[in-house]
């Protein structure tokens, strides 16, 4: 199984190329990607293949190509024209604009395929174990939620049956008052037992105590430093580089207090991550890919992302160089496939 | 002074999640000349990153106020609850935006003050969108849209009847003679509110970067009044009817479950601030 954390940067970078291109030829190459790692690495139990996605794209597709279509009045081959007085939809309704809306149709479905496999492949309690040590109660509240999500589920069909059972039919809105306020007194209940029991093991001894003045400081230091420099960043491009190391200091103090608050909450693991070689090769495909796309590479042309169908439809450039280069966001798949032969 | 930092660190993340939001109004030609074009390549994954910083740094401000036990446990339940109310709305299909999630943020906020209600809107959306399969970068802003509605319900709370009594006794107060009808159409015109504003605040993180004709897309430098002409009309079309139903939704589920709702957890706030100090010397 590949951890968790190279999953979230194989997540991510699905993100990032979906972000960088509008070139047909490379969205659909992603989304198969992304199509064939959620076949081939998602639980079998609970597998839901590339149905999602589908059902996405049966949504996002038509519905983006008809509102580009009847609103944007770009391009050369004109299909229809519609009466002028139609507010926002009179004009000509152009091939090129019904093209650029399948496209942005696409690439929503792609990002939302991406993170559907994501979904699918991290079970809820490794993402939750990834919460940083400095958010201690967040994570607690966080484990706590999840925790009771079943119970709570549980709880509303029980109140469900013993209302029935009264008599009572679910038939509007209403008659869902008889069910929700019981189901919130007694999960309230619930979380006062808790509370009693959080406190009786000790819970308050350490977390019932505000953080140090000094987190406090260099948290509205960095804060302003990275609102100051994003700021100057905007607004004042002779100052860009200096916006830019602004911008970077108050990252590099935000993430250093988060540190700092992270050391004094000691934290044990019963069953520590392991790092594999499964994961270092997804590292490394994700990698690849972001290089592709992001870095100045030789011989690789980058030009062929950027794609545009207005004025008139044209087929787009294809670089294989690039579509081999995204071919390093299969290796999730490449590895569980290895992994279930051996 | 531990006050006062702390009321800087909400503003100052609050400025940068407005800024995420906002800049596509503001941002100016003279400021992006040439690279007008590149920032709006590079702006979505600059932007959601900071959205996510500042986010993360308040929720350790909040955090690190020293949250009792009972406070955690509490807002863990709530979010729990409201979270399978997600589930509910994402397994059976609702008319529109209708969401029943936002009633049980306004009312927290609204009973518990800004700081729960902040924290109760943010792990909602987390929670649901784990269990959901919603994680995705839409969920940072979702967080902090949000948790917007549940800071500013608190504050709603604090200038009604409701708040006074218990928080200027500190303790528990029966509250009898409340305008409840006064609170609900109060409350009401909230939920109505943020049902239009949580959907023109979400729009806005994928505005930028939608096509669409040029009279309802975004265009780096054409100024303030003409990208909010042009945002509206772009609302206006693809949204507009959609959070009406959410808006109307929240007013219908307020009118409902307000009271009862809201006498439920003034009960058991008055029961979560009874403690017992043990006498010294």
């Amino acid at each position: 199984m590949v951890d968790v954390r190279a999953w979230l940067l194989w997540a991510l970078t699905v993100l990032v190329v979906a972000s960088s291109t509008r070139n047909p030829f490379y969205v659909v190459l992603l989304l198969l990607v992304t199509m064939v790692v959620g076949a081939t690495c998602a639980p079998v139990r609970g597998r839901r293949g590339a149905l999602p996605s589908l059902r996405f794209a049966a949504v996002a597709v038509p519905m983006a190509t008809l509102f580009n279509g009847l609103t944007a009045h770009l391009g050369d081959t004109v299909l229809l024209r519609l009466p002028a007085w139609l507010p926002l939809l009179g004009g000509p309704v152009t091939l090129e604009a019904l093209a650029f809306g399948a496209l942005n149709g696409l690439t929503l479905t792609t990002i939302f395929s991406g993170f559907a496999v994501f979904n699918q492949v991290t079970p809820v309690r490794d993402l939750v174990r990834l919460t940083p040590r400095a958010f201690h109660e967040a994570g607690v509240v966080l484990s706590i939620a999840l925790t009771f999500v079943p119970q709570t589920t549980r709880s509303l069909a029980r109140i469900r049956e013993a209302q029935a059972v009264r008599g009572h039919r679910v038939r509007g809105l209403r008659d869902w008052l008889p069910i929700f306020i019981p189901l919130l007194v007694s999960g309230l209940e619930r979380s006062m037992g808790l509370a009693e029991a959080m406190v009786a093991r000790g819970y308050g001894a350490v977390s019932d105590r505000a953080q140090p003045l000094r987190t406090q400081a260099f948290l509205a230091l960095g804060l302003f430093v990275l609102l100051g420099g994003w700021l100057a960043f905007l607004f004042l491009p002779s100052w860009k580089a200096v916006a830019l190391g602004g911008m970077i200091v108050g990252v590099g103090i935000i993430v250093g207090v988060l540190r700092l608050a992270g050391r004094a909450v000691p934290r044990t693991v019963y069953r520590p991550y392991r790092w594999s070689r499964r994961d270092t090769l997804v590292v490394l495909g994700c990698g690849l890919v972001l290089a592709v796309i992001l870095l100045p590479l030789p011989l690789v042309n980058r030009a062929t992302l950027a794609y545009t169908p207005f004025p008139r439809l044209a087929l787009p450039p294809f670089d294989p160089l690039v579509g081999l280069g995204l071919l390093g966001l299969v290796v999730p798949a490449v590895v569980a496939t290895g992994k279930s032969r051996s | 002074m531990r006050r006062s930092l702390s009321a800087a660190i909400y503003v100052l993340s609050t400025a940068i999640g407005v800024l995420a939001f906002v800049y596509p109004f503001v941002l100016d030609v003279r400021a992006t000349g040439s690279l007008g074009v590149a920032h709006s390549q590079d702006a979505p994954l600059v932007t959601a990153a900071l959205v996510g910083l500042s986010l993360v740094a308040l929720l350790v401000e909040l955090q690190g106020q020293a949250i009792s036990a009972k406070t955690v446990a509490m807002l863990g339940v709530l979010v729990a609850i409201t979270s399978v109310l997600r589930f509910v709305e994402v397994a059976v299909p609702m008319p529109g935006g209708f969401s029943p999630v936002f009633v049980p943020i306004i009312l927290a906020g609204y009973v518990f003050g800004s700081r729960f209600g902040f924290l109760m809107g943010a792990f909602t959306l987390l929670v649901s969108g784990l269990i959901t399969g919603g994680v995705g970068p839409w969920l940072p802003y979702q967080m902090f849209a949000s948790g917007w509605v549940g800071m500013s319900a608190g504050w709603l709370g604090k200038i009604s009847t409701l708040h006074s009594p218990l928080s200027a006794s500190g303790g528990p107060k029966v509250v009898g003679n409340r305008d409840w009808r006064l609170e609900i159409a109060v409350l009401s015109v909230f939920g109505f509110a943020w049902g239009l504003l949580y959907g023109a605040i979400i729009n806005v993180y994928f505005w930028p970067f939608a096509a669409g004709p040029v009279e309802q897309t975004w265009t780096p430098g054409t100024g303030l009044g003409e990208t909010l002409a042009r945002y509206a009309a772009f609302y206006v079309a693809t949204s507009l009817g959609w959070d009406l139903v959410r808006a109307a939704g929240n007013v219908v589920l307020l009118l409902l479950l307000g009271v009862p709702m809201v006498h439920a957890l003034a009960r058991f706030q008055r029961r979560f601030h009874f403690e017992v100090h043990p006498a010294h010397g």
